[in-house]
């Protein structure tokens, strides 16, 4: 019965799609023999996540380098556009504008990326109105979970990649045994789409490898203060912090510990301590902070568009753009690396079926690592590789990511030893 | 215990945070008697203005702070003579549609302006600082200095209302205009006045949120909120009872925070409302 509604409703929509298609090109003086390929691109420009999109006009810089405007897919030539829209680091917009991607606009697919809150309203719209979704830069439980995904089932349209959060503790707990602190670990997970898939996966893993957890509980953000999680991680003598908060919340907690006296021997927070955006204002209160690093110019990946390296991706943007290298780079090109590998590959690249198929098949070597749905943990998903990096003082700039343990993929070179934070 | 002794100290701080917050809405509300829906708009307007002006001019957080006074007084005095001005005494309705409508505009200004990024001002290490008070508690210098600040605001609008000629033609306005128009005092200027001042302590708090905590444009109404229970708990019309009012929401955030973070926010407001249903008058009431 839901499925039957499903359908009508699919085929409502394509007819829909269809009729606006019609309008548009009647509109337009040219009428061209092939219909053009239309990429949606949601993202947060701006809002605290807008971080996340700083690589994105040099990537789009490369795709047009490489693609200049024009894919063949099944043996025709197709013009394409890549059309962009915010979601303003919030996901109701991101949902709104996603529905305007597909109902005003007809793309074809639908790419996204930066965390649950952008991810999952997206990929949500797609799976309602059949269009194929590519995704990463989302832990893998968050995204599936997050949308109820049953791992039975799966999801019919959209696909994404990254790494899990059952593999980033994983990538920490080994990192955490080298520092020799006390064990107890103190938990800062707020309530989003991150944070309650965190306190909820990490305490079990953590406590299974013999550490103690305190978890003072999930806050809203943004947080006045974090006294509170401070007083309580300083009252249970947490020598190593665990967390997942965005970079603005990060500079409050900090700047907190710094007033309240508290300093921890290791500190890792997701999201935050990714750029060095966030990092270089600290100056030297930026030694030592944990990341986890999902690429890196040492990454032993190279590209499928453009056949660059790591590192000459990573020198590449620097060049360009003037900015210190940061890990969305990766993401962002591997993002478009399986765009494209899906629309030319796909038998019939109008047709949103065929596209899924080819999306579905998908086994890409991409400078982040080898892309395959098939592979798992979760359906839909593909896992990439994860390192466990330090910020510590760089040559080329004041602080740079050096890799320091690599216990889950030897293949990734390590830069130095783990070590704890030096206050001075 | 000496967790609890430590959270305690904290709560006050925020809580001067707080009435910082509260102080100007305390005047209007308890002086001018009317509700500024757009305070809390008005403090981030300023907390970006703040922002512009260093990165303009490449100055420190405070010499911008100072800068922005004498701007807050005069736009204080113009919003009220020729917008609110318009609109008192007509009921209670018009000021709040006013102002609800300043809000609006305020914050979609803002978001054209300068976008829905997350912003915070340097202080340049000073919100860093801390002094370590032994058993366990530090105290950070950003904190303190501002509870400082709130205690010295309001001593100084106390003795401005009340001990000199100016707050004697504020609040005779405020206890009946009709007879202060009656007596020759020129009641919309001096309203006009007051609201400059309210501006001044808008600036100030201002200076003090860009550095402690992140602001966006849609930040206004929480603070609006936080600074409206700090007036009623305190009581219309007392300043010293703004700063209190702070404190217990304050105190109240810490301690609730300590039975699980997820209560903070949640505690403040049903200390209010307890409060609130023993006292609807609130604690120290002038009127």
């Amino acid at each position: 019965m839901v499925d039957t509604s499903g359908i009508q409703r699919r085929g409502v929509l394509k007819g829909m799609a269809a009729v606006g298609a019609a309008s548009l090109t009647g509109i337009g003086p040219a009428v061209a023999a092939t219909p053009t390929i239309k990429i949606g691109l949601v993202m947060p420009k701006t809002g605290p996540l807008a971080f996340f999109t700083e690589h994105i006009p040099f990537v789009l810089d490369q795709v047009k380098a490489t693609y200049g405007g024009k894919i063949t897919s099944g043996g025709k030539t197709y013009s394409y556009e890549i059309v962009v829209r915010d979601s303003q680091s919030n996901p109701n917009r991101a949902a709104e504008v996603t529905q305007d991607l597909i109902l005003n606009e007809g793309v074809n697919l639908v790419a996204t990326f930066a965390t649950p809150e952008t991810v999952n309203p997206v990929a949500d719209q797609c799976e309602l109105n059949g269009v194929p979704c590519i995704s990463n830069d989302a832990p893998l439980e968050p995204y599936f979970f997050g949308r109820h995904g049953d791992p039975k089932k799966g999801f019919e349209w959209t696909y994404h990649f990254f790494f899990s959060g059952e593999e980033l503790v994983k990538a920490l707990l080994p990192y955490w045994k080298k520092l020799g602190t006390n064990g107890t670990v103190g938990g800062l997970w707020p309530n989003d789409g991150d944070g309650i898939a965190q306190s909820k996966g990490f305490p079990p893993a953590i406590e299974g490898a013999g550490f103690k957890v305190v978890d003072p509980g999930r806050f809203d953000m943004p947080a006045s203060n974090y006294n509170s999680q401070i007083g309580a991680f300083k009252a249970a003598d947490c020598e190593i912090i665990s967390g997942v908060l965005p970079p603005p919340e990060f500079t409050t907690f900090w700047n907190g510990c710094a007033q309240q006296g508290y300093q921890p021997k290791s500190v890792y927070v997701g999201k935050a301590l990714e750029f060095p955006a966030t990092i270089t204002p600290f100056g030297d209160r930026a030694n030592g902070l944990t990341t986890e690093v999902w690429w890196s110019p040492t990454s032993p990946f190279s590209s499928s568009m453009t056949g660059q390296t790591s590192m000459q991706l990573a020198e590449a943007y620097e060049k360009a753009s003037g900015r210190q290298w940061s890990q969305p780079l990766g993401f962002r090109h591997s993002l478009f690396e399986v765009v494209f590998d899906v629309l030319k590959r796909a038998k019939n690249v109008t047709d949103p079926a065929s596209v899924r198929e080819a999306l579905k098949t998908t086994n890409l070597k991409t400078i982040v690592g080898t892309v395959d749905f098939a592979t798992g943990p979760l359906p839909n998903c593909s896992l990439t590789p994860l390192v466990i990096g330090q910020w510590s003082k760089g040559k080329k700039y004041p602080y740079d990511i050096v890799v320091v343990d690599n216990t889950n993929f030897p293949s990734i070179p390590v830069g130095g030893e783990p070590f704890v934070i030096p206050y001075s | 215990m000496g967790e609890l002794a430590n959270q305690i100290v904290q709560g006050v701080l925020v809580g001067g945070l707080y009435a910082m917050y509260a102080m100007g809405l305390s005047l209007s509300v308890g002086v001018m008697r009317f509700v500024n829906i757009a305070h809390g708009d008005l403090i981030v307007l300023f907390s970006f203005l703040i922002l512009a002006l260093i990165h303009a001019t490449g100055i420190g957080a405070l010499p911008a702070t100072l800068m922005t006074l004498p701007i807050a007084f005069v736009g204080g005095y113009f919003l009220q003579r020729f917008l609110l001005q318009r609109v008192l005494g007509q009921g209670v309705l018009p000021i709040i549609l006013v102002t609800f409508g300043l809000s609006i505009i305020i914050q979609n200004g803002l978001l054209g302006t300068f976008g829905a990024d997350t912003r915070r001002v340097s202080g340049g290490g000073f919100e860093t600082a801390t002094l370590r008070i032994g058993g366990g508690i530090n105290i950070g210098v950003l904190p303190l200095t501002i509870f400082i600040v709130a205690i010295l605001m309001v001593l100084a609008l106390d003795w401005l209302l009340y001990r000199t000629r100016l707050g004697a033609r504020i609040r005779a306005v405020s206890d009946d205009p009709a007879t202060a128009n009656l007596v020759g005092l020129p009641s919309a200027r001096v309203y006009a006045t007051a609201m400059g001042i309210v501006g001044v302590t808008i600036a100030i708090s201002a200076g003090f949120m860009s550095i402690w905590t992140n602001f966006d444009p849609t930040a206004g109404p929480s603070r609006l909120l936080i600074a409206f229970e700090a007036v009623v708990l305190g009581g219309l019309g007392s300043l010293w009872g703004t700063l209190v009012g702070g404190i217990i929401l304050g105190v109240a955030q810490a301690l609730g925070a300590q039975i699980d973070v997820s209560w903070q926010l949640l505690a403040g407001h049903i200390v209010f409302l307890v409060i609130f249903l023993a006292r609807p008058e609130g604690l120290f009431p002038k009127y």
